[in-house]
C-alpha cells in the first residue's frame, strides 16, 4: 500500500488502494471461504448421526462400495489436473489445448456425477435406503447431494466456457479470468470431496 | 505488481503433483483394508485424516495457487477452514460425538 | 481494446439506460438507489412488525384477555421477531452500508454493482415471499405420531383474529420438532424456512460484495486504519454474515427437507436430534446478534465525534474491539441453550466465554464516553439518539451479563426478563443507533436538514416510551411471567405492570409517527443543508448534498483519518482545534467541483438481469412449497428457466457499456429519460 505523492499522474488502476487482486477473483476466494461453513455443517450432521444406533433402516456405512467410490474419487481428483492444464495452455496462448483440457475436465466431472447417480440408485433400489430411512441416510443424501449439485454447476460452467471457446475460436483475456474463477470453484469442490471421501466413506462405522 | 505468473508450476510439475495425489489416494484405500484386517482404530483415523489433510493442502497450495497468491485471500480461506473445523468440533463434542479426553 | 466492434449489441433487449422515473429504480445498479430502496423496504417492515407488536401488547394488557386467539398470538410473536430481525434491522443496516460505504471510502460504486442489485431484489422478494404466507399459508391441526397436540396454531381457542394464525407460528428461532412437519403441518412454516433462505442468500451475496469493495475499492491514501469506524463495522458485519449465513442455510435446508421430503434430521421419533437444530440455529443466531448491533455501533462512532467536536477517543481500540466482539461472538452460541441439557463443562465454558464479550463491549462504551468527555457537545437529534444508544445499550449489556451466570440464566430462561434484555440491546441499541444515522445522514439523501423540534419530540417520545415498555419487563420476568404465552391469570398480579408496558408501546408508536411526519415534512420544508451541515469529519461530506449520481467528481486522495476535518481545522499550540480561516472557501470550492466534474464519468450501466434472476428464484421457491402438485413442479421449471436466462444475459452483457463517443451516450440517456 503506497501513499503516492499527490501530483503523480495516475492510471485507471492506481486510483484505488487495493489488494492488487482482481475483484472477481477476490470475490470468489471470499465466497469459497464461506463454503467451508456450509459443508462443515453437513459433514458434522452426518458425523452426529452416522453411528447412532437403535433405529430402523439401512445405514449408509453398511453398504458403501469402497472400490467403486475410490475410483470415482480418483476421477474427480484427476479433473483438477486437467483444469490446471487448461489454465496452463491458455496462459501460453494455446487455445486448442485449452479447449481439449476444458472438455476433459467437464467430462471427468460428468463421470463422477454419473457414478453418484449410479450409487444413489443402487442404495435406493438394492438396499432400500431412502431419505427417510434414518437420520444417517438423510444426512448422507443431503451432504453428497449438495456436493453433487456443486459439481453439476461446475460442469455447466466448464461446458459454457468450452462452448464459448469453440464458437469464438478461443477465450479472451476476460474469459481467461472466468476460467480461473471456475477453476478455483472446481478445485474447492474437489477438496471438499477429499474430506468427504475420508471422513464419510473411509472412516465411517455402522452403529454397533 | 503480482509475481503470480512467474511462479506458476510448469505442466511437468502439475503431472508430478497429480501422481503424488494418486499415490496418496492409493494409500488411503489401502489403509481402509489394512484397518479392516488389523483393527487399528484411532491410529487408522489419525493416518487417514493426515493423508486427507495432505491432499487438501496440495490441491489448495499448488492447483489453486494459494501458495503463490497475495496474503489476503489465503488469510480469508484459512480463516474459513479453521473456523469451520473448530466450531463443528465443539458442536460435536457438546453433543457427545467427539469425546475429548484429557 | 477494439472489443466493441466485434461484439454484437450486448443482448436481445436494449440495455436500460434511464436514470429517472420508476423504471430506473427497477434496473438500477447505483449503490445509493439500492440503499434507499433497502431503507424504505426496511421501514415498511418496521411498521408492520410494530403493528404486530401492538397486537401482542393489546392482548397482554389485561389478564385472561381474548383479543387474539392462541394461534394468532403465536403467529404474531413469530412474525414480529422474524420481521424485526430479518426484514427491518438487517436491511436497514444494509441500507446504510450500501449508501455510505462507497462514499466513505471514496469510491463511485461497490465492487459488483449488479450483484448488489441482485442482493436487494432477492431480499425484497424474500420479504414478499415470507409475508405472502398471510395470503397463501395454512396451519392445520398437528398430526403428531402419537396424536400429541402441538401448538394451538390451527385450533385457535377463544378470541378473534384467528385468520392471522395461518402464518408462521413456530417462533423466530423455529425450534424443532415444534416447527417440524408433525407439530406444525400446513405450509406456514415452509414459507418461513424458505423465506429466510432467500433473505440469507441476499445477505451472503452482499457480504462478498462489501468485503471485496472495502479491500479493493478504497480511494488513494484511504488505508485500512484511516477508514471511518462505520466502514470498519460494516466490514466486520460482512465477515460475520459470510461465515454465519451458510450455517443457517444448511439448518433451513434440513427443515425444508424434513417438512417436504421426509428426511428425519430433527424428528425424535425417527432418530433425529432437536438439539442439533438448536446448535446450528444459535451458531448462526449469536453472530446474528452482532450483525444487528455492530452497524449501529458504527453509526454512533461517527455521530459522537462530530457533535463533540473531538476525534473519536481511541479509534484503533474501537476498531479492534469491534473485531474482537465479532470473533468472540462465534464462540458463545450455547449460552442460548443453558436450559437445553448441555453438559456442565459446556455450560461453564460458554458462560465464561460469554462474560469475556463484556470486555470489548466495555472498551467501546468507555471510548464513546471518552469521546464526549471535555468536548463541545451539541445536543442535536442525532446526538440525542447516539447518547440514548449508549445509555440503553449499557443497561442491556449489563442484563446480558446476568444471563452468562448459568444458574441465574436458568431462572431467566423464557421469561420477560430475556425479552427486556433483548429489546434493550436491539431497540435501545440498534434502533436508536439507526435513528441517529437517519437524522445525521438525511442531508446526504435530500440536501435538507430534518426538523430539530420534531426530532427532539420524536426522540423523547421514543426514549420515554421505550423505557416505559421494556423496563417493567425486567421485574415482570423476575416475578415469573413467561414469554410466548398468550394469557396470564389475574391471580398472578402481573396485570398492572402489563398495562404500563402496553401504554409504553403506544408511546413508542407515537414517536415513530412523529418521525415519519418529520421525514416527509422536512423533504419539502426542511432547511437547506449545504455541503457540511454538521461540521463533519469524514469524506462523505466533501461532496454536495444530495449526493450526485457519480458520487465524487474527482477521485479523492486521503491523507489522514478524519480527512475532511483536517481540511478545515488546524491545531493551536495547546492542541485545540482551530478552524482555518479559509475553511468556508474550501467548502465552497468542494461544492463547486463536486457539481462540475472536470471530465465525463462512466458509471455502471443499469441492468434488467438482477431483477429477472431474483424473480426466477422467487418462482422456484413458491414451486418448492407446492412441489407435490403439477403446477408446483411447473413453477420450479419456469423459475429455473427464467433464472438461467438471466444468468446467460448477465454473463453476456458487460458491466459498463463501452462509451466510444461520450456525447452520443449522453443524448441517448436524455432520449430514454423522455
Amino acid at each position: 500500500m503506497s501513499d503516492v505523492a499527490h501530483d503523480t499522474p495516475v492510471s485507471h488502476h492506481d486510483e484505488h488502494e487495493s489488494t492488487g487482486i482482481d475483484n472477481r477473483k477476490l470475490g470468489m476466494w471470499v465466497f469459497l471461504s464461506s463454503e467451508f461453513m456450509f459443508f462443515g455443517a453437513l459433514i458434522a450432521t452426518y458425523l452426529l448421526y452416522s453411528n447412532r444406533g437403535g433405529f430402523e433402516g439401512t445405514y449408509p456405512s453398511e453398504i458403501y462400495d469402497i472400490p467403486f467410490t475410490s475410483v470415482s474419487s480418483f476421477v474427480l481428483l484427476m479433473s483438477s489436473l486437467t483444469r490446471v492444464l487448461a489454465h496452463n495452455a491458455l496462459s501460453k496462448g494455446d487455445q486448442n489445448g485449452t479447449r481439449t483440457w476444458l472438455f476433459a475436465t467437464a467430462a471427468l466431472g460428468a463421470v463422477f456425477l454419473g457414478g453418484q447417480v449410479f450409487e444413489f440408485t443402487e442404495f435406493v433400489t438394492k438396499y432400500d435406503m431412502t431419505l427417510s430411512s434414518n437420520p444417517a441416510a438423510s444426512a448422507f443424501y443431503l451432504l453428497t447431494g449438495f456436493h453433487g449439485t456443486h459439481v453439476a454447476i461446475g460442469v455447466i460452467m466448464l461446458l459454457s466456457l468450452w462452448g464459448i471457446s469453440r464458437r469464438r475460436g478461443g477465450l479472451s483475456e476476460k474469459q481467461g479470468m472466468s476460467l480461473e474463477l471456475v477453476g478455483l470453484y472446481w478445485h474447492f469442490v474437489d477438496i471438499i470431496w477429499i474430506v468427504i471421501f475420508t471422513v464419510v466413506y473411509l472412516l465411517s462405522v455402522p452403529p454397533a | 505488481m503480482t509475481t503470480e505468473h512467474d511462479t506458476h508450476p510448469s505442466p511437468a510439475q502439475y503431472w508430478k503433483i497429480a501422481a503424488l495425489l494418486a499415490v496418496l489416494t492409493v494409500f488411503e484405500v489401502a489403509m481402509f483394508y489394512i484397518d479392516r484386517e488389523l483393527g487399528l482404530g484411532g491410529l487408522n483415523a489419525l493416518i487417514l485424516i493426515s493423508l486427507a489433510l495432505l491432499k487438501f493442502v496440495i490441491v489448495v497450495g499448488w492447483y489453486m495457487h494459494l501458495r503463490f497468491e497475495n496474503a489476503i485471500p489465503s488469510r480469508f480461506f484459512t480463516a474459513g477452514a479453521i473456523l469451520a473445523v473448530g466450531l463443528y468440533l465443539v458442536v460435536l463434542s457438546a453433543m457427545g460425538v467427539v469425546v475429548i479426553r484429557g | 481494446m477494439t472489443a466493441t466492434a466485434e461484439r454484437p449489441r450486448t443482448t436481445i433487449f436494449k440495455r436500460p439506460s434511464s436514470t429517472t422515473g420508476w423504471w430506473s429504480w427497477l434496473t438500477t445498479v447505483d449503490h445509493k438507489k439500492i440503499g434507499i430502496m433497502y431503507g424504505y423496504a426496511a421501514f415498511f417492515f418496521f411498521i408492520i412488525g410494530g403493528l404486530e407488536a401492538l397486537m401482542l401488547r393489546i392482548q397482554l394488557a389485561s389478564a385472561n384477555a381474548e383479543f387474539l386467539t392462541a394461534g394468532a398470538y403465536n403467529a404474531m410473536f413469530t412474525m414480529h421477531a422474524t420481521t424485526m430481525v430479518f426484514l427491518f434491522i438487517m436491511p436497514a443496516s444494509a441500507a446504510f452500508m450500501n449508501y455510505l460505504i462507497p462514499l466513505m471510502i471514496g469510491a463511485r460504486d461497490v465492487a459488483f454493482p449488479r450483484l448488489n442489485a441482485l442482493s436487494w431484489w432477492i431480499f425484497f422478494f424474500g420479504g414478499i415471499f415470507l409475508y405472502s404466507t398471510f395470503i397463501f399459508g395454512t396451519s392445520v391441526p398437528p398430526i403428531g405420531p402419537d396424536g400429541i397436540a402441538g401448538n394451538l396454531a390451527a385450533g385457535g381457542g377463544p378470541g378473534s383474529f384467528n385468520w392471522l394464525a395461518d402464518s408462521p407460528d413456530g417462533g423466530w428461532f423455529g425450534y424443532q420438532p415444534n416447527a417440524g412437519p408433525f407439530y406444525s403441518p400446513g405450509t406456514a412454516m415452509d414459507y418461513w424456512a424458505l423465506g429466510l433462505q432467500l433473505i440469507g442468500l441476499a445477505s451472503l451475496v452482499s457480504a462478498v460484495n462489501f468485503i471485496v469493495t472495502v479491500f479493493n475499492m478504497r480511494a488513494k491514501g484511504m488505508r485500512l486504519l484511516r477508514m471511518p469506524v462505520f466502514v470498519w463495522m460494516g466490514t466486520v458485519v460482512a465477515f460475520l454474515l459470510l461465515f454465519s449465513i451458510p450455517i443457517i442455510a444448511v439448518a433451513l435446508f434440513m427443515v425444508t427437507f424434513d417438512r417436504q421430503f421426509g428426511t428425519l434430521f430433527f424428528a425424535p421419533v425417527g432418530g433425529g436430534d432437536p438439539i442439533l437444530w438448536q446448535h446450528l440455529f444459535w451458531l448462526f443466531g449469536h453472530p446474528e446478534v452482532y450483525i444487528l448491533i455492530l452497524p449501529a455501533m458504527g453509526i454512533v462512532s461517527e455521530v459522537l465525534p462530530v457533535f463533540s467536536k473531538k476525534p473519536l477517543f481511541g479509534y484503533s481500540a474501537v476498531v479492534f474491539a469491534g473485531a474482537a466482539i465479532a470473533f468472540l461472538g462465534f464462540g458463545v452460541w450455547a449460552h442460548h441453550m443453558f436450559s437445553s441439557g448441555i453438559t456442565p463443562v459446556a455450560q461453564a465454558a460458554f458462560g465464561l466465554a460469554t462474560m469475556t464479550i463484556a470486555i470489548p463491549t466495555g472498551i467501546k462504551i468507555f471510548n464513546w464516553l471518552g469521546t464526549m468527555w471535555g468536548g463541545r457537545i451539541r445536543m442535536t437529534t442525532p446526538m440525542l439518539f447516539a447518547v440514548g444508544f449508549i445509555a440503553m445499550f449499557t443497561i442491556g449489556g449489563l442484563s446480558g451479563v446476568t444471563h452468562a451466570v448459568v444458574p441465574s440464566d436458568w431462572q431467566q430462561t423464557d421469561t420477560y426478563y430475556i425479552v427486556a434484555h433483548l429489546h434493550y440491546v436491539l431497540f435501545g441499541g440498534s434502533v436508536f443507533g439507526l435513528f441517529a444515522g437517519l437524522y445525521y445522514w438525511y442531508p446526504k439523501l435530500t440536501g435538507k436538514i430534518m426538523n430539530e423540534r420534531l426530532g427532539k419530540i420524536n426522540f423523547w417520545l421514543m426514549f420515554i416510551g421505550f423505557n416505559t415498555t421494556f423496563a417493567p419487563m425486567h421485574w415482570l420476568g423476575l416475578q415469573g411471567m413467561v414469554r410466548r404465552t398468550w394469557k396470564y391469570a389475574p391471580e398472578t398480579g402481573l396485570e398492572p405492570w402489563n398495562v404500563v408496558v402496553t401504554i409504553g408501546a403506544f408511546i413508542i408508536a407515537t414517536g415513530v409517527a412523529v418521525f415519519m411526519y418529520n421525514w416527509y415534512h422536512s423533504r419539502r420544508h426542511g432547511e437547506d443543508s449545504g455541503l457540511d451541515p454538521w461540521d463533519a469529519r469524514t469524506i462523505e461530506w466533501t461532496i454536495p448534498n444530495p449526493t450526485p449520481e457519480y458520487n465524487f467528481a474527482v477521485s479523492p486522495v486521503v491523507s489522514k483519518l478524519d480527512h475532511f476535518w483536517h481540511l478545515k481545522y488546524d491545531q493551536d499550540d495547546e492542541g485545540r482545534a482551530v478552524r482555518k480561516e479559509d475553511a468556508d472557501q474550501i467548502i465552497a470550492e468542494l461544492q463547486h467541483v463536486g457539481l462540475n466534474p472536470p471530465e465525463p464519468i462512466h458509471l455502471p450501466t443499469p441492468s434488467y438481469f438482477p431483477l429477472i434472476m431474483a424473480a426466477g428464484l422467487l418462482l422456484m421457491f413458491y414451486g418448492i412449497i407446492y412441489h407435490t402438485t403439477a403446477w408446483g413442479k411447473a413453477l420450479i421449471a419456469i423459475g429455473a428457466v427464467v433464472s438461467l436466462a438471466a444468468v446467460i444475459g448477465w454473463a453476456i452483457e458487460p458491466v459498463e457499456e463501452p462509451h466510444d463517443k461520450p456525447g452520443e451516450e449522453r443524448s441517448e440517456k436524455v432520449q430514454a429519460g423522455v
